[in-house]
């Protein structure tokens, strides 16, 4: 328990000094601004690019835009971002060896893998929850929060596929030694579930409907029960990936 | 444009938030001119006039060891 509080520590002070908390938490509380601000001023810029004489009825923007907003850029910009900023997670330990000392020395290998994953998904949940907030606050004040359902589990749902991300990122960091092999693996994860969304069969156990289909939930086209058994694979993905990136590590020469 | 200049209290915040990724980002090119790829003219360019990805990508690839 010390040494995973020490590592904790340890991976905290280098977050900080290697700017990645900072850039998290910036890059997401601009995407939480400006989702709302985006769905508030597009008409108007619609409306002023016009050109003369042209008519479109343009419907007033309401908290269902903002909302969708959010769920469009967080799983794009804001996955993509945390999936590059932590690709190096495992990766800049290989290179520079800096794991070999605390290894000889009797630091349990279980303990990097666990260390590591605590410290991103604290990371990842600061800046989500940023961003969330920003989003919520703004929401509220533009528009009244009628016609918007199940938004607690919608959010939830995002985050859960962005730690099943993080997991990821480390199964890949576990396997690969540099960052662009983490990225392609991550990448590729991405891409397969995708692939694998196109049979309907499948669609219905697939943890992709977490980042994907958010807006569906909003506007009631989905229940709350279709989302169940996603969040339950993504949960068993996420430890077999902890649990195979332990094994893996365990056995791997540094 | 007047529309533009009601919603200005609500850009201010994001215009700040991105200046000080720039600024940060730029602060630590002029510092610290060691980099993985690149020089220091790209790295100024890429970090003032990408926004928001370029100080990301200086900050994760462009960035040399210490």
């Amino acid at each position: 328990m010390k040494a995973y509080i020490a590592f904790t520590k340890k991976e905290f002070c280098e977050n900080l000094r290697t700017y990645k908390l900072f850039i998290m938490l910036c890059v997401f509380l601009l995407l939480g601004l400006m989702n709302p601000i985006t769905a508030k001023i597009t008409p108007q810029l619609l409306k002023s690019l016009m050109p003369e004489g042209m008519n479109i009825t343009i419907m007033e923007p309401t908290a269902l835009d903002s909302w969708a907003q959010f769920f469009k850029n967080v799983p794009q910009m804001g996955l993509s971002v945390l999936v590059i900023v932590f690709s190096g997670i495992m990766a800049n330990e290989f290179s520079r060896g800096t794991l070999i000392n605390m290894l000889t020395k009797g630091l349990s290998r279980k303990v990097v893998i666990l260390s590591k994953f605590t410290m991103t998904t604290i990371i990842w949940t600061l800046s989500y929850a940023l961003c969330f907030a920003a989003t919520y606050a703004y929401t509220i004040y533009f528009w009244s929060s009628e016609g918007v359902s199940n938004i607690l589990l919608s959010v939830f749902s995002l985050w859960l596929f962005g730690i099943l991300l993080l997991a990821i990122i480390l199964l890949g960091g576990v396997l690969f030694k540099n960052n662009y092999g983490v990225l392609l693996f991550t990448g590729g994860f991405v891409v397969a579930l995708m692939l694998l969304n196109l049979s309907s069969t499948i669609q219905k156990y697939n943890p992709i409907t977490l980042a994907s289909s958010n807006m569906a939930l909003l506007t009631n086209n989905m229940f709350v029960s279709d989302f169940t058994m996603p969040i339950v694979i993504c949960v068993i993905t996420i430890i077999a990936s902890i649990g195979s990136a332990i094994m893996i590590f365990n056995k791997k020469q540094i | 444009m007047e529309e533009l200049i009601e919603y200005l209290p609500f850009l201010i915040p994001i215009v700040i938030i991105e200046m000080a990724l720039a600024i940060t980002a730029l602060v630590h090119v002029l510092r610290h001119p060691n980099y993985r790829v690149g020089n220091k003219l790209m790295w100024i360019l890429i970090v003032l006039f990408i926004q928001i990805v370029g100080p990301v990508v200086y900050f994760v690839f462009g960035r040399g060891e210490e």
